[in-house]
């Protein structure tokens, strides 16, 4: 057990924070760690953890990251909790966390007064079985519904190859419709972005007054696979596989966490090369998005055009990369694979001329009234709403939110570049559009200042030695915001764990805040609106009005009633 | 400006649709197409199938055979194997069409012969890279006595240092 002393503190922002909270909370301090210089740890007692939670969340006026939840009892210590919040204009991290008991896990649940957190407390409550006392909502999140109680993936004695878990009979229990309440669902496919989602939208004569969402259909454990198959150089493989869009960000995310925990310097070739694959990545990411909202609201010239715009960039990033989506070019300790004359050559071209065509289009799409007075005042998120949830990237930004880590908290080469974040405070669809596509000009802009200033030299490390029970915490900004890597080292090559928290887990929770009181007809392009990332599943619900029963169809079942017209 | 100028512009820019699949399409320079062992090449040391992250390389030793087999059905197509193997037996090649109406036309399989260690008799290493070790110490200058590396490691231990210590180290 061991507290940090002040004087080991440099940076006199975090310095004065720390004083704070040893001066309020010192009893409740267990032991406390600096990482990196930024990332401060407090191992707090239990009865602490909600004090000391919104001491920094109200009071230093942080965000709220996630939670990871870890089972130690191999370590010889319980199941923790790790609640992470991020202080951006300060660029500091306080990571808070408590154990609980390796026989009994229960700890006090910090989501009532840290909104954001409910999600992350019910996910570690599924997968490592820590009940969290006093949660306002204590339903299951990540596993699927047949799942039984009491098994836990996360737990280290759940063994990553088990083939079979019995299934029970269970159903996820949704809010009934109120009398005059129609429930509308839709999914389980989203009908522009052709993926699993499932809303709930309860409606009342053709207005939205309630929604709920059920997930997670296709959670597959990607953490598990890592922590009990991979090595470390294997990881960053899977992890650009979490995404079919940014999956870039992953990679970058994951080795960011593990260099940083391991001290190993990239060179700044390979820093450079991080940040354009990034933006070009976004670039991708963003004409995917515009051209789907112009699909979404009927304007399907625009579609085609963005998406014309779009091929250059994948064509462009298989010639830098050799694969049009999965770069794969991240390896700890750097990068696999070189920019050549030609790839720069190519960048450069085709920057100039989006930067050109984009513009065109924009013009147009602001200019057509039909399509704005769709948008505009439509799916409105309030900054104090948004702050309240802690939501990230262009959705936060399209609340008035001035955050983004590639500024707040810089990473690779975004500290030598200057660049334009947008910022828009009406928070509603056509903000969160605006902020894309100007942010689209920005990702030029950093290309080419990093085109011009990458040094030359090496790609990877010298010395990449990982050593065993570090932790790490890697923070990037993906295309849909804050993107965050957890983790801890193990023995024997591989991680110990390894939690992953995807820009959207964030985001999703306020689309039902943005749905209520708006018309049914708009509920896809506000749901499209934070450029929502799911993944595949082949479930639906279906509501018998009568009986009110429910039952979840599979796919054959569902293709078959569609087939005969029967799904209404 | 109207919206008639993206109709325009979609004029002037004509088709812009290939006729894919009917025409063949072309891939850049250094594309991660399906990578192929060459079977002269291979030594079989295992390399690639450390490093594959979905295990899509696998080994297998049967027979008095090595058998190295790719399963295009797992591959990520990453290029790790490539990366990493000493005798550069692999590459990825162009090729991205890969569906098969079988699993078994997804598989290349290299099958290297295994020696004998002379103690125990077990197999203990393929014969292209036992050839490869001797004629390494050969060209090195070095004179070894090949019963002694007809040894299965462990049958090695206590042997004298110079040949312990002597391990191939490529440039
Ligand atoms: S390309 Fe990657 S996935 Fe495919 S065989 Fe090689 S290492 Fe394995
Ligand atoms: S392909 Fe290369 S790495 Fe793989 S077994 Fe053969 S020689 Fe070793």
């Amino acid at each position: 057990m061991r507290i940090l002393r002040l004087e080991e503190i440099e940076n006199p922002e975090l310095k004065e924070i720390y004083e704070e909270i040893v001066k309020r909370f010192g009893d409740g301090i267990l032991r406390s760690e600096l990482i990196a210089g930024n990332k401060l740890h407090l191992h707090v007692e239990k009865g602490f953890l909600r004090k000391v939670s919104s001491h920094i969340f109200d009071e230093l006026g942080a965000f709220y990251c996630t939670t990871a939840g870890v089972d130690e009892r191999p370590l010889g210590g319980g199941f923790r909790a790790y609640h992470i919040f991020s202080i951006d204009e300060k660029n500091l991290f306080i990571v808070v966390s408590a154990e609980a008991s390796p026989s009994l896990p229960r700890l006090p649940s910090i989501a009532n007064d840290v909104q954001g957190a409910n999600w992350a407390e019910r996910e570690v409550r599924d997968l490592l079985g820590i009940e969290f006392d006093g949660h306002p909502d204590p339903r299951r999140l990540v596993l699927p519904d047949d799942w039984p109680e009491g098994v836990y993936p996360l737990r280290k004695d759940f063994r990553y190859d088990l083939k079979e878990v019995p299934r029970v009979k269970k159903q996820y229990p949704m809010r009934r419709p109120e009398a005059e309440e129609y429930v509308m669902p839709i999914g389980p496919y989203h009908p522009a972005l052709h993926e699993p989602e499932y809303f709930r939208l309860y409606v009342r004569g053709g207005r939205v007054v309630d929604a709920e969402y059920r997930g997670f259909g296709v959670f597959r454990g990607v953490e598990k696979v890592a922590e009990g198959r991979l090595t470390y150089t294997q990881i960053p493989f899977i992890a650009e596989r979490i995404c079919g869009i940014c999956g870039f960000t992953h990679s970058s995310c994951y080795c960011e966490a593990i260099e940083e925990a391991s001290g190993i310097e990239i060179p700044e070739r390979a820093q450079y090369i991080r940040t354009i694959m990034l933006e070009l990545e976004r670039i991708e990411s963003h004409l995917l998005w515009v051209g789907v909202a112009c699909h979404l609201l009927g304007f399907d010239t625009g579609f085609m055009h963005c998406w014309r715009i779009r091929e250059g960039v994948m064509d462009l990033c298989e010639l830098i990369s050799g694969n049009r989506k999965t770069y794969g070019m991240n390896l700890v300790g750097g990068v696999r694979r070189d920019i050549t004359e030609k790839g720069r050559e190519k960048a450069l071209e085709y920057l100039a001329k989006m930067r050109k065509e984009l513009r065109e289009i924009s013009e147009v799409v602001s200019g057509m009234s039909e399509l704005t007075a769709r948008i505009k005042d439509v799916g409105i998120l309030s900054k104090a709403d948004a702050r309240k949830l802690s939501v990230v990237g262009p959705t936060a930004r399209g609340s008035g939110l001035k955050r983004d880590v590639r500024v707040d908290h810089p990473y690779f080469a975004y500290g030598k570049v200057s660049f334009k974040i947008p910022v828009y405070s009406e928070g509603d669809v056509w903000a969160r559009l605006m902020v894309r596509v100007e942010e689209l000009f920005s990702s030029a802009d950093i290309i080419e200042q990093a085109l011009e200033g990458i040094p030359s030299g090496d790609l990877m490390a010298e010395r990449i030695e990982i050593p065993v029970g570090v932790r790490g915490l890697g923070v990037t900004e993906a295309p849909r915001g804050e993107n965050i890597h957890f983790l801890i080292t193990g023995a024997e090559n591989k991680i110990y764990r390894w939690k992953v928290r995807a820009p959207t887990y964030n985001n999703l929770p306020s689309v039902p805040i943005m749905l209520k009181d708006e018309s049914l007809a708009d509920a896809p392009i506000i749901i499209a609106s934070i450029d929502p990332c799911f993944s595949c599943t082949d479930r639906m619900v279906i509501v018998d009005e009568k009986t009110g029963e429910e039952r979840v169809l599979g796919a054959e079942e569902i293709l078959r009633l569609a087939r005969r017209g029967e799904i209404r | 400006m109207s919206r008639f100028t993206l109709l325009k512009k979609a004029k002037e820019i004509g088709v812009i649709t290939e006729r894919y699949p009917y025409k063949p399409t072309k891939v850049p320079e250094g594309f991660r197409g399906k990578p192929e062992i060459d079977p002269e090449k291979c030594i079989g040391c295992c390399a690639c199938i450390a490093a594959c992250p979905p295990n899509a390389l696998t080994s297998l030793d049967e027979n008095g055979y090595r058998v190295i087999r790719i399963f295009y059905g797992r591959c990520i197509f990453c290029g790790r194997c490539v990366d990493v193997c000493p005798e550069k037996a692999i590459r990825m090649t162009e090729e991205f069409e890969l569906t098969a109406d079988d699993h078994e036309e997804l598989v290349q399989e290299v099958r290297l012969k295994l020696v004998r260690c002379s103690v125990c008799g077990r197999y203990y290493d393929t014969e292209r890279h036992y050839r490869m070790i001797l004629k390494e110490f050969e060209e090195a200058g070095l004179k070894v006595d090949p019963e002694v590396l007809r040894r299965c490691p462990e049958h090695r231990m206590g042997m004298s240092a110079e040949v312990i210590g002597l391990r191939r180290v490529r440039k």
